[in-house]
């Protein structure tokens, strides 16, 4: 049922050789390929169609779903709305991502606009990749919303990951979080060439004792250009951090906007913000170990991207 | 097996009235490190050593002069071919990188990626313990364990010759005794030229000739017996603001 091509999309943006274990929804070219449910999660199409439901029963632990989403068609622009209903004390892995591949000059484009509700108590990890490739010269885009409401003690990891081949990205991250729970973002965009990626982050912390880490590393090539934006609001007393480095090469430029509002006396927000080239020291020890110039840029680029 | 021949390196300096004016840092150097021997170099902050350690790894390019490495002329060659051809420097503020291991720098430095064969590299080294080998060598190392990291890196090469650059800041006083008979045991068991640079009396002790360094040149070469008086000599005044007087004339108020 899967193409080499399917393969090797799936391959990139879900890690998976084959059609996975457990609970999975993959969709293609803007259609429904196959799904799968497991006793506790359940994928339904929504109402209207325009994407799927997936609930997950309280107390479902180690459990994961994969939902991802490949694009090979000239001229489509895919866009879907996903809503997921984590059940309370569940503990759950959510596997998502975007793979395009554009063998022809028209434009290829997927826009995933995915909800949260976790419930009390339960965790989530959520793993998104994104990655674009193929011969032909067609813009491909990828323009990701999450919302994520966290109910009490709720906790959320996510991974957002776009290394390569996309020519256009404009994300959109949302969340609110309750009493006692947690959110860890870690963004890793890579751009090279003309590309254009921009992040735009808005964290609510509502509850008392919540806490949200946001850390984003950025690598800027060619003559791309990367924009973060992130703001943390804290309505309570609560803990939140910004991370936000960016490293430029070539004529790559970048703008980094991290901005901390506090409505009320006992929250405690930091941030900390870099852009720079590679530090000087560190291609020089690398290239003290033996590495000659180039193999040093590439391997400081992958730590910092891991 | 090292000949440094008439070595100057000199930088832009600030802007004076006649627009950048040049200044020397390192100013006509004439040595030959012997193949096996230890040798310890020392002087006062800011007269040269880490600028002269570097102008051998060739993180400095010499100004004039030319630098001998078994023979062969390396004044220009770069960084990565004096590494390969066996020269290694452990750095006195060494890179921390994000999202680099220990594990990762040694195998970088090897090519070794056996967890026995690692482990029984890190036994050699001693003084790093097993846990460290998944740290990663970012920020959150504290300054005593990246140093001993560095060092590690650096006899890993399994380096002809190994330039330490004051190995023993922030590093504790158990580990300093063990450090220099672990610097002392390369030198002997694998034939290491070795040369550190240190303030601290132990290396000085250990070395088979010291080097001292003031202004950007050598001023004595010798044992330490011999650069005990030199060495006592040579306590500075860093508080010139307060003296009174010209150079002649100045009273010390400290
Ligand atoms: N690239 C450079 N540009 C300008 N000045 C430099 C440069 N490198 C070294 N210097 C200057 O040269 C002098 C010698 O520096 P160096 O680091 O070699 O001293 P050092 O002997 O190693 O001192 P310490 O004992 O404090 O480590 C210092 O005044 C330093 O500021
Ligand atoms: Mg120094």
């Amino acid at each position: 049922m899967l193409d080499a091509l399917d393969k090797e999309l799936l391959k990139a943006v879900a890690d998976l050789e084959d059609i996975p274990k457990g609970a999975y929804n993959i969709r293609k070219n803007g259609k429904l390929l196959t799904r799968a449910n497991s006793a506790n999660i359940s994928i339904d199409s929504n109402a209207d169609g325009t994407g799927i439901v997936v609930a997950i029963a309280p107390g479902t632990v180690n459990e994961s779903v994969h939902i991802p989403v490949i694009l090979s068609q000239a001229g489509l622009y895919d866009v879907v709305y996903n809503s997921f209903l984590i059940g309370e004390n569940a503990d759950v892995t959510i596997v998502a991502g975007c793979g395009i591949h554009c063998g022809t000059e028209s434009p290829e484009g997927h826009a995933g606009i995915h909800e949260f509700r976790v419930g009390r108590g339960a965790r989530v990890k959520y793993v998104e990749k994104h990655y674009a490739a193929g011969k032909g010269s067609g813009k491909r885009s990828l323009n990701p919303t999450t919302k994520v409401f966290l109910e009490e003690g709720a906790q959320v990891e996510m991974e957002l990951t776009q290394i390569g081949g996309v020519d256009e990205a404009d994300r959109l991250n949302e969340a609110t979080l309750e009493a006692s729970s947690m959110l860890m973002i870690m963004e890793r965009v890579l751009t090279e060439k003309g590309q254009t990626a921009i992040s735009r982050n808005d964290i609510k912390l509502a509850g008392t004792d919540s806490r949200a880490n946001m850390i984003s590393r950025s690598v800027i090539k060619g003559d791309s250009k990367q924009n973060f934006y992130a703001t943390i609001e804290a309505l309570a007393k609560c803990f939140g951090h910004i991370e936000c480095d960016a490293i430029i090469m070539d004529n790559g430029t970048n703008e980094t906007i991290p901005a901390l509002k506090a409505m009320h006396p006992d929250a405690e927000l930091t941030h900390e913000a870099s852009i720079g080239k590679i530090a000087n020291e560190q291609l020089m020890k690398l290239m003290s170990l033996g590495l000659s110039y180039d193999d040093a840029v590439n391997r400081i680029i992958q730590g910092f991207l891991k | 097996m090292l000949e440094l021949r008439n070595l100057h390196f000199a930088v832009d300096g600030d802007d004076g009235p006649e627009g950048g004016e040049k200044r020397e840092i390192i100013r006509g150097i004439n040595f030959t490190f012997e193949k096996g021997k230890f040798y310890a170099i020392t002087g006062p902050n800011g007269s040269g050593k880490t600028t002269l350690a570097k102008l051998i790894m060739g993180i400095n390019p010499a100004s004039s002069g030319s630098i001998l490495f078994d023979g062969q002329d390396i004044t220009n060659l770069s960084i990565t071919d004096r590494a390969k051809a066996g020269i290694a420097y452990s750095f006195q503020h060494p890179a921390r990188f994000k999202g680099i291991t220990f594990r990762e720098l040694l195998n970088l430095a090897t090519g070794i990626e056996e967890e026995e064969q690692l482990v029984s590299l890190l036994m050699r080294v001693g003084i790093c313990p097993l846990d460290f080998l998944d740290k990663i060598v970012d920020a959150k190392l504290s300054g005593g364990e990246i140093k001993k990291i560095e060092l590690a890196t650096t006899i890993a090469r399994n380096p002809k010759l190994a330039i330490y650059d004051e190995p023993d800041t922030g590093i504790d006083l158990w580990t300093i005794g063990p450090m220099v008979d672990l610097l002392k045991r390369e030198q002997k068991n694998y034939g290491t030229t070795t040369i550190v640079v240190s303030h601290n009396k132990v290396f000085l002790e250990a070395a088979d000739e010291i080097l001292i360094i003031n202004g950007g040149r050598i001023v004595f070469k010798g044992v330490l017996g011999e650069a005990m008086n030199l060495l006592n000599d040579m306590s500075i005044c860093n508080f010139k603001s307060c003296c009174e007087g010209d150079d002649q004339n100045a009273r010390c108020f400290r």
